[in-house]
């Protein structure tokens, strides 16, 4: 189905901007970051009308972004950025996303990708085991409720604690995996309840941990800096903040459709929901979503921490390595300082589906089974033009019932055996909802933020063994 | 038919109907607790929930949040609904199931997306769901 256009101009070959004069109550102008062929497939579901209604928000700076990757989500568009000034401005459960928190790990290892291709059915079966995924498999832990809340306001740095985490993982983990403010007192007993045996577990949908190798290197500098060399076996793990971020979601979006007449907020949709980031109710989300965003980094701490268990046990007598480098997010608010106008600002900048891209800092984006994913690093452009932000992933293009229809399970694995990849997952119908060919093609996606300036290409990385729910 | 599934790019869209409030309200909890696909069967559960919201759309997400927050954090699938107090912005009800192993479905929200509750007349009632995977 073609949404109605709207009237968008090219700033770029790669950025297109729709005036604020498109629609009545946009505070700024609304931007997309796509060629023209990615721009028609994002105008063909609400991703950017759900954009223009994000330019509508009390307090928003700049423009509402959406990356090359964007597609229509709850509220704000998936692939979607949006700052709000922290004392005028408002923070938007929505904004964020159901998954908070949700963000990609990648660990170097010592080993070759033949190493890892002789043990890829062992390893699969190893790791599958490792790592509980789908839904009702219990983690290693089950946090008693004190336990939890030192999880909640420590992240990966209570891990670190706990014996799961060496300094070198903190390091190499955004915001050291820790963020400040998080008030475990904010999450609510329904949150803590879904999340208590939930450390240290993958989930399902596109959640997954991958073992890769570098398939090519685009910028040897870089790589260098971070590991990297061609054939080196990696391993990526895609995962968030489980039921417990789900529900602190679902808990602040409730909350604040509550309390929003009370502010004098109107909003074209529901699951815009929002209150003013100084406000009790916008200072009590801020707390929540960062303990929310604590276990999620403590989360993929613990997985990166079966996973070292696992590859011992495979390569026994062999040290893998296994080194972070490095953790980083894609939905998440953080407060952070731009240059917007000639001006500076103190925002909380929205990221949903959105990668933070500071330059020098690497861009983790994940591909799906089969597909390549690719190590970015942030560039100057995108403190100039995007907050700081890149895109996070190649983004849906096919319904799973479609997915279904048009993959079987036989006909996938081998396909992707042909490839040279083994898969382990916990389902036969999530795998083929997974299927590669339900996903638009990630190389464009990259090729568009490298090409706007926001990130820059260091490696491509091939799947070999696919561990999901 | 009182649910059934509809296409959607990521998640899962359910068009719910009724011939009342809370047959609307007992066919979506079906819905959302099918949609999980639960797996095993275990002892008989029940279950209270009271609510307030600001209408009845908001009404019925809320009420299908908290059953799936209950049906994810315990374990537990329900089937059926009885609604001791139903009105435009309030609910009681007692939920009926099972405990169960596990789901087969990670359902994380059940969201405002597209929930338009109406009806009253001699149609019936009618909403789509949108619960986020």
């Amino acid at each position: 189905m073609n949404e109605p256009r709207w009237p968008l101009r090219a700033l770029t070959p790669t950025l297109w901007e729709i005036a604020p004069s498109a629609r009545a109550g946009m505070r700024v102008p609304a931007r997309v970051f796509a060629t023209a062929a990615l721009l028609e497939e994002i105008e063909r579901d609400r991703s950017l009308e759900q954009l223009v209604n994000v330019a509508t928000l009390p307090g928003i700076v700049g423009w509402a972004l959406a990356m090359p990757d964007a597609h229509e989500g709850y509220g704000f568009p998936v692939g979607g950025v949006a700052a709000f000034d922290t004392a005028e401005g408002v923070i938007s459960p929505g904004g964020i996303g159901y998954d908070i928190n949700c963000g990609v790990r990648l660990l170097r290892s010592r080993l070759s990708r033949a190493e890892v291709a002789a043990a890829a059915h062992d390893l699969g079966r190893t790791l599958f085991a490792a790592v509980p995924s789908g839904v009702g498999r219990s983690g290693r832990l089950r946090l008693a409720p004190a336990e939890l809340d030192a999880v909640l306001a420590g992240g990966a740095r209570r891990m670190r604690e706990m014996g799961y985490a060496s300094e070198d993982d903190l390091a190499h983990t955004e915001s050291a995996g820790r963020l400040e403010g998080a008030d475990p007192a904010r999450v609510s007993e329904h949150a803590r309840a879904r999340g208590e045996d939930q450390l240290g577990t993958m989930g399902a949908g596109n959640h997954f941990v991958e073992v890769g190798y570098v398939e090519r290197v685009l910028d040897p500098a870089a790589a260098e800096r971070m590991g990297l060399r061609a054939e080196q076996a990696t391993v990526l793990i895609h995962t968030g903040s489980r039921g417990l971020g789900h529900q602190v979601a679902t808990d602040f979006i409730r909350r604040m459709n509550q309390a929003m007449a009370g502010y004098g907020i109107e909003l074209p949709d529901r699951e815009l929901a929002c209150a003013p980031f100084a406000s009790t109710d916008g200072q009590a989300y801020f707390a929540a979503m960062a303990a929310a965003a604590n276990f999620a980094w403590a989360n993929r701490q613990m997985i990166a921490f079966e996973v070292r268990e696992a590859f011992a046990r495979v390569f026994a007598g062999r040290d893998a390595g296994l080194e972070l480098i490095y953790d980083v997010a894609h939905n998440i608010a953080k407060v952070e300082e731009y240059s917007v106008g000639g001006e500076r600002r103190r925002v909380v900048v929205h990221r949903k589906g959105a990668t933070r891209a500071f330059p020098g800092d690497p861009v983790l984006i994940p591909g799906s089974m089969g597909t390549a994913s690719y190590v970015l690093e942030g560039a100057p452009g995108a403190l100039a033009a995007s907050f700081g932000s890149s895109c996070h992933g190649a983004g849906r293009r096919m319904s799973r019932t479609r997915a279904r229809r048009e993959a079987t399970v036989a006909g996938l694995r081998a396909e992707l055996a042909a490839q040279g990849v083994t898969v382990n997952a916990g389902s036969r119908r999530g795998l083929t909802e997974e299927a590669p060919l339900a996903y638009k093609d990630v190389d464009a996606v990259v090729s568009v933020v490298q090409e706007a300036g926001l990130a820059r290409a260091v490696a491509r990385l091939r799947p070999l063994v696919v561990v999901k729910g | 038919m009182p649910y059934r599934r509809l296409e959607h790019t990521s998640d899962v869209r359910l068009r719910v109907t009724g011939a009342t409030r809370a047959a609307l309200f007992r066919d979506a909890l079906r819905g959302v607790a099918a949609a999980m696909r639960p797996r095993g069967r275990g002892a008989a559960v029940t279950r209270r929930v009271r609510l307030e919201a600001a209408d009845g759309t908001a009404l019925l997400v809320d009420f299908l949040s908290e059953a799936l927050a209950l049906m994810q954090a315990r374990r537990e699938s329900y089937r059926e609904a009885r609604f001791t107090r139903l009105s435009e912005r309030r609910l009681e009800a007692t939920l009926r199931g099972t405990a169960v192993e596990g789901f087969g479905e990670d359902i994380k929200a059940v969201t405002y997306h597209e929930a338009r509750v109406a009806g009253g007349a001699a149609g019936g009632w009618a909403t789509n769901l949108v619960l986020d995977l």
